[in-house]
């Protein structure tokens, strides 16, 4: 028994847009907004690395960060703790969002601009469920 | 931290509830169960139904009525790849309006381009919003100049305001025959049970499909093999070659031929006889279109009509069809010889014409042939009625064409039938040495 509930899929196929909250080595914090939070396992999540920024540069030297992700019918808010754990750039993972994102830029003319660099995997620390429900590991 | 402390004796409301909470859980993997168990039955009976034809029509109806009615899919479709060319077409489709039949998805763009190109299941609950998302992205990128302004994306079937597509690769043992895709309106409207059923169904699908395919291909490949070579005919069942049967005008050298005093040899003989004589005319005839290159495009009774340069094209047509004409008359004169023994006055006869002709399925359902209409043909015929036993008639312009090649007389311009003007006609002697 992993950490995430089956009741958290739907709020990982990015309909809401979510956001993570990082923080610089110098303790600069950086909140952004994302299209969308991968589920991997019930202990992991993936977000999709396509350009260098804030979020990517920081989580590499402090691996500290929580998503908020949002059910899009019934608007339960998750607070995922997070920790970055690695990079992958193949294995299924990879695959499936990098599919995803090359059917999408297909769709919108951006092949070969909007390309996946990595998949980063984070490791769920804790979850908390609107906001005051905490679930234990 | 645990939510709450227990203790040893049960009548801790934490165990109670502890307790409750497992008897959810049971009851929700009951439910489950139930589910899957009529979840597979429906498959079982879809999985006979699809496998039940060998008739492509009928697997994709069978596919599409499955996905509605059985599945609750409201937005269906099967795509199948272009054997050819690098794209899928929209075979058949359910719940859309227009049905988009017939449209075409190039490898590699959009959702069911991409699945097609990977040979993998796609599944995503907000494909509007994340192409809204890119599209702003670019806008805001082609505003500072980073990009330069892109054209028009080519349009996908399927609905306008698709959020949630599901698509799955048709694969026979690694090999991409298709897509099938379901879609809706409403965001993250599937969820991985869908995926594992349609999974059941695009396995069953696929093989269906491929072997409708190959049983279409061996039976038109069989239709082929009547006017074609093999090789050919295996060529356009690929779509390596234009289908000769669809119509389109050419410029060939037809040839005619037949056996003089045929008649009157089928009146009196014995059919026995007549079939024999047949089989032997016929086999030796056929070996030298095939080593020609000539197109049989038919044979009636003793009568043949052969074409040069359809459908494939071939360098100085009227010089093949006069060395084929001049090698039949070499190879039945003993022939003749024999049938002579055997009391049968029997001598071959050829006409040759060269023009542009209209070539192309000619008939109706279920019995289509291959067949040339124009005044070249009808040219050939006359000529050849005109022949007199041993005579190759040929046109002024085959004559001419082929001058360089064989001897030929005149024999005075020939009033034919159907043609309204006497028509000038040359016999071969022989090749030129």
């Amino acid at each position: 028994m992993g950490i995430l509930p089956d009741e958290i899929k739907p709020a990982m196929q990015g309909v809401i847009p979510s956001h993570i909250v990082t923080c610089s080595r110098d303790g600069i914090p950086n909140a952004s907004v994302i299209s969308q939070v991968y589920y991997v396992d019930p202990d992991h999540v993936a977000l999709s690395h396509q350009f260098f920024n804030k979020t990517t540069s920081n989580v590499r030297e402090n691996p500290h960060a929580v998503a908020c992700i949002t059910h899009p019918e019934t608007l339960e808010t998750w607070d995922l703790e997070l920790e970055y754990d690695h990079s992958e750039t193949t294995g299924p993972v990879f695959d499936t969002m990098d599919m995803q994102i090359e059917a999408i830029a297909s769709m919108t003319g951006m092949k070969g601009i909007f390309k996946l660099r990595s998949a980063d995997i984070y490791r769920v620390v804790s979850v908390i469920k609107n906001a005051d429900e905490r679930i234990q590991p | 931290m645990p939510t709450s402390e227990s203790s040893p004796d049960g009548n801790d409301p934490g165990l109670r509830e502890q307790i409750a909470e497992n008897q959810r859980t049971i009851d929700r993997l009951n439910r489950d169960l139930a589910r899957k168990s009529n979840d597979v039955r429906i498959i079982q009976q879809i999985s006979s139904e699809i496998t039940s034809t060998l008739d492509l029509d009928e697997v994709l109806a069978v596919v599409l009525r499955a996905m509605e009615r059985v599945l609750g899919f409201q937005h269906s479709m099967v795509l199948l790849q272009d054997l050819a060319e690098a794209k899928l077409r929209v075979c058949a489709s359910s719940g859309f309006d227009p049905s988009g039949v017939g449209a075409e998805v190039a490898l590699g763009h959009g959702v069911l381009g991409v699945v097609a190109e990977r040979k993998r299941m796609m599944r995503v609950g907000n494909v509007g919003a994340s192409v809204a998302y890119f599209a702003g992205i670019r806008a805001r990128m082609e505003a500072a100049g980073e990009i330069a302004p892109g054209g028009a994306v080519p349009a996908l079937p399927g609905l306008a305001k698709a959020q949630s597509q599901l698509a799955l690769p048709l694969l026979v043992k690694d090999r991409l025959v298709g897509v099938l895709a379901v879609e809706s309106p409403k965001a993250n409207a599937f969820d991985e049970l869908d995926e594992i059923l349609l999974t059941i169904v695009a396995n069953q699908a696929a093989t269906a499909i491929d072997n409708a395919r190959t049983y279409q291909m061996v039976e038109k490949l069989g239709r082929l093999k009547r006017f074609f070579s093999p090789q050919l005919a295996e060529l356009i069942v690929t779509g390596g070659a234009d289908d000769p049967l669809k119509t389109h005008r050419r410029d060939v050298t037809v040839v005619f031929l037949d056996l003089r005093g045929f008649t009157a040899f089928a009146e009196t003989a014995e059919p026995e006889e007549v079939m024999s004589v047949l089989r032997e005319y016929h086999a030796e005839m056929g070996r030298l279109i095939l080593e020609h290159e000539g197109t049989l495009e038919r044979f009636t009774g003793d009568g043949m009509m052969i074409f040069f340069n359809d459908p494939t094209p071939v360098s100085d047509p009227a010089k093949r069809a006069l060395r084929m004409a001049l090698a039949m008359r070499e190879r039945v004169t003993p022939l003749c010889e024999r049938w002579r023994k055997r009391g049968h006055e029997l001598d071959l006869g050829i006409g040759i014409a060269q023009g542009y002709a209209t070539i192309g399925a000619i008939g109706f359902e279920g019995r289509w042939d291959y067949g040339a209409i124009g005044t070249v043909t009808n040219l050939a015929a006359r000529l050849c009625g005109e022949a007199k036993p041993s005579q190759i008639l040929v046109t002024r312009r085959v004559a001419s064409d082929a001058e360089d090649l064989v001897e030929t007389e005149p024999v005075g311009p020939l009033t034919l039938k159907g043609l309204a003007k006497p028509v000038p006609a040359f016999n071969v002697v022989r090749l030129k040495s």
